[in-house]
């Protein structure tokens, strides 16, 4: 659906490459994150393959076509949720969605049913002014899908959204990968990286060191293990043991035998621990 | 089709950010202030506002709507939907047009009671309207910030103000003529005190090739400046 082959890119007047020779592939039905800190080369790269950056060296080509060979109607297939709401703040939650779907060909999808699903079918008739972030962040969400896109672009879909809320939209990017749209997904937060992708990329200072599956990344850099916590006396003793050779081990055995347990954990590492293994950077 | 959607569209956002009522409440303010000058100068006050009407009103509403488009992100948005530089540009442009015909037969209805020339003040208000909405763009489309845009504003105001001062002083100098205000005050005026046919229709064609090019002009800065260029 997307192949990107030796993407290289500079701001107009600048000389520094912000994007250094990247590759990557993402299938038809896949949801492929883009991961990494502020300033690593996400939102640049979101905006080429967009087609909001035109300028740059090497290929992109999305549906069987080079993005700079697509017109206008590239977008009728495309849907794109940006990380902050832009949306007409004097009009209502159900106009915001109606003003848009009129540029597309395509009838939208029912509206009523889609602000029902992110809890906003109340608050349709509503200004969005008077709209909370998250309220935004979800009718932002929504705007993307009424044209019913094919390939769908988000960027950060749980930023400002309560746990419950949260929930929902992660649930509707699931649904809708089994409905076989491709999904590019960029975010700093793992966690929704780890939930959502079947495969994530880590952008680091324009380069990508890495693509995998997020549990093939954990299976090959993490350090599983267990962690337990026992009583000596009056205090408390923590000791862990790698789970590679767990049934050779003595120790755990000899610590359940004649220890009082406080508790007992496996370790895992998450995609943050590998990211800042394998990039040396925080995600900020 | 989606030109008319985008026009629907256009109208839906400038009524609810109260556009309308501002340009109710100019439109009368002009008829009353007409209403207090003698009839003698009728004649002549009357093609000035409507001919400042559309020019100036086209102006700043042209940088309000697309400033406040720009501070709410909307056009950002705008930019990665099927609707094209072009036919954004154009949908805003027939949007305030059409505010500056109404406007401005309003006014000439309400204060002339003499006969003018319908054709030729429908011709006058478009043209003028076309090329100063189009020209507020281009002063919009470089701005992030409203105090940005107030002050680039000015010189590029003046550029347009002068040479019709300066015409109204001197109005044998043929050079000033081509300067497209000059070419869109003339035919309104013409259109209440009398103009000749082929000047009439010398204007109009000018200003049309002028307005044409301005358009391609604006979308080239348009797809520059706001698309490619990442001032969104």
């Amino acid at each position: 659906m997307i192949k990107v082959t030796d993407l290289d890119f500079s701001y107009k007047g600048s000389k520094t490459k912000v994007i250094k020779g990247i590759n990557f592939h993402i299938k038809k039905g896949e949801i492929f994150g883009f991961l990494g800190p502020s300033g690593a080369g996400k939102t640049t790269t979101q905006r080429i393959i967009i087609g909001l950056l035109q300028e740059y060296e090497g290929s992109v080509e999305i549906m069987g076509k080079e993005r700079k060979a697509w017109g206008r109607e590239f977008y009728e297939r495309i849907g794109v949720a940006f990380d902050f709401p832009n949306l007409y703040l004097k009009l209502t939650a159900l106009e915001n969605l109606q003003l848009i779907s009129s540029y597309y060909k395509k009838k939208p999808q029912d509206m009523e049913s889609l602000l029902e699903r992110v809890g906003l079918l109340s608050d349709k008739d509503k200004k969005i002014d008077g709209f909370s972030k998250g309220m935004k962040m979800r009718l932002n969400f929504i705007r993307s899908l009424i044209h019913d896109p094919e390939i769908i672009f988000f960027d950060e879909p749980t930023s400002g959204l309560d746990p419950l809320n949260a929930k929902i939209i992660k649930e509707m990017i699931l649904e809708m990968k089994k409905e076989g749209k491709t999904i590019f997904l960029t975010t700093h937060n793992m966690t929704v990286a780890e939930q959502l992708c079947d495969r994530v990329a880590f952008i680091v200072e324009g380069k990508i060191p890495v693509i995998d599956s997020p549990k093939e990344l954990k299976v090959k850099y993490g350090n599983q293990s267990i962690k337990m916590e026992y009583y000596e006396g009056e205090f408390t003793r923590v000791e862990e043991f790698p789970i590679k050779g767990l049934k050779e081990n003595s120790r755990p055995r000899e610590i359940l035998k004649t220890k009082d347990i406080k508790t007992i954990h496996s370790q895992e590492a998450t995609l943050e621990d590998i990211f800042i293994k394998l990039t040396g950077r925080k995600l900020v | 089709m989606r030109i008319l959607n985008a026009l629907k569209s256009d109208v839906k956002f400038q009524f609810k950010q109260g556009f309308y009522f501002v340009y109710i409440i100019l439109t009368l303010l002009y008829m009353i202030v007409i209403g207090q000058i003698p009839n003698k100068f009728i004649n002549y006050v009357v093609p000035i506002v409507i001919f400042t009407d559309p020019s100036f009103i086209g102006f700043f509403f042209i940088g309000g709507i697309v400033m406040l488009e720009k501070i709410q992100g909307v056009l950002q948005y705008l930019v990665i939907t099927p609707l094209s530089p072009k036919e954004y540009l154009i949908s805003k442009t027939i949007s305030l047009t059409i505010l500056a015909e109404l406007a401005g037969f309003a006014i000439t209805l309400v204060t002339y009671k003499d006969s003018f020339n319908w054709i030729i003040l429908f011709l006058g208000i478009l043209l003028t309207s076309i090329f100063y909405t189009l020209y507020g763009f281009i002063v919009a489309s470089g701005c992030n910030t409203i105090n940005q845009y107030f002050v680039k504003m000015i010189p590029y105001l003046l550029i347009l103000i002068i040479p019709l001062l300066v015409y109204f002083s001197f109005p044998n100098i043929t050079v000033l003529k081509a300067m497209p205000p000059v070419s869109g005050f003339n035919l309104i005026y013409g259109a209440f005190n009398g103009i000749k046919l082929i000047e009439a229709l010398g204007y109009i064609a000018y200003m049309s090739v002028i307005n044409f090019f301005t358009l391609l002009i604006v979308e080239n800065i348009f797809i520059k400046n706001i698309i490619k260029g990442g001032a969104l």
